[in-house]
């Protein structure tokens, strides 16, 4: 698993996670997603477009996160490019209604601070 | 029709071996990558739901599981069975929440569920000998 992080100005920070957001790769990713998604931005785009799979553990990771943005004013939003897997598990538990999900992260960026 | 068979202990890491040989064997047999992908995620969500829910018992034996791929005049068929020793649990008919309208009131529980039925085209359940058996799979068109 690998998570980083870039700041794009002041208002915005961008999160790529790689690998498989199954039992074992959530565990070891989901309190340094906690911690990255908790920094003092408006907007925070996490990046799933290269991750491999994605389980009911990894949205719920999400879920936390979007929740903990939203509570002090900010915004999450979600990338997931082409990633067919990613969207089908994100689209059959209905969480694209309540975290955004964008193919591009142009529009990802655009939302998350707007 | 062709059969695979595995044995796993109920831990996170042996979830994901148990991924990895589902999701090898049925690319070997040529099953199309959506259903592919729908039955890694359905048997992920299955073996969580044993090593969260099944107790102390579904972790004192090996949990099975058993692949079949057939294939038809005009279509492909792959199913999934495990079996466990866990808690009696019949995803076939567990109530699923109601999908929440906004994040604040979103729950974190019944995700799992919801997934394992919108991937498998087919489930069915019985409790036999002391243990679970859930089957589950899929069905696509032959080119």
């Amino acid at each position: 698993m690998f998570i980083s992080h870039t700041d794009l100005g002041d208002d915005l920070r961008k999160i790529v996670i790689l690998g498989r957001l199954d039992i074992s790769g959530t565990e070891s990713v989901a309190g340094e997603l906690e911690r990255l998604a908790a920094a003092p931005k408006k907007g925070v785009v996490v990046d799933l477009s290269s991750l491999k799979f994605l389980a009911s553990i990894g949205i719920r990771a999400l879920f936390k996160s979007a929740k903990a943005v939203k509570e002090r004013g900010g915004k999450m939003v979600l990338v997931v490019g082409t990633n067919s897997s990613v969207v089908m598990s994100l689209e059959a538990t209905g969480v694209n209604t309540l975290i955004p999900m964008f193919k591009s992260e142009a529009e990802a960026e655009r939302a998350a601070v707007a | 029709m062709q059969v695979e068979t595995l044995a796993i202990a109920a831990s996170g890491d042996e979830i994901r071996r148990a991924s990895e040989w589902l999701t090898t064997a049925l690319r070997q047999r040529d099953v199309p990558d959506p259903q592919v992908e729908c039955l890694e995620l359905a048997l992920h969500e299955v073996l969580a739901n044993v090593l969260d829910h099944g107790g102390s018992a579904a972790r004192a034996e090996p949990i099975r599981i058993r692949m079949e791929v057939r294939e038809m005049a005009t279509t492909g068929e792959a199913r999934v069975k495990v079996r466990d020793a866990g808690i009696p649990f019949d995803p076939t008919g567990a109530p699923e929440r109601i999908p929440a309208k906004t994040l604040a009131e979103a729950q974190p529980g019944g995700l799992g569920l919801r997934l394992i039925r919108r991937c498998s085209d087919w489930m069915s359940y019985r409790r036999e000998g002391g243990r679970n058996h859930f089957t589950f799979g899929a069905r696509w068109p032959k080119p």
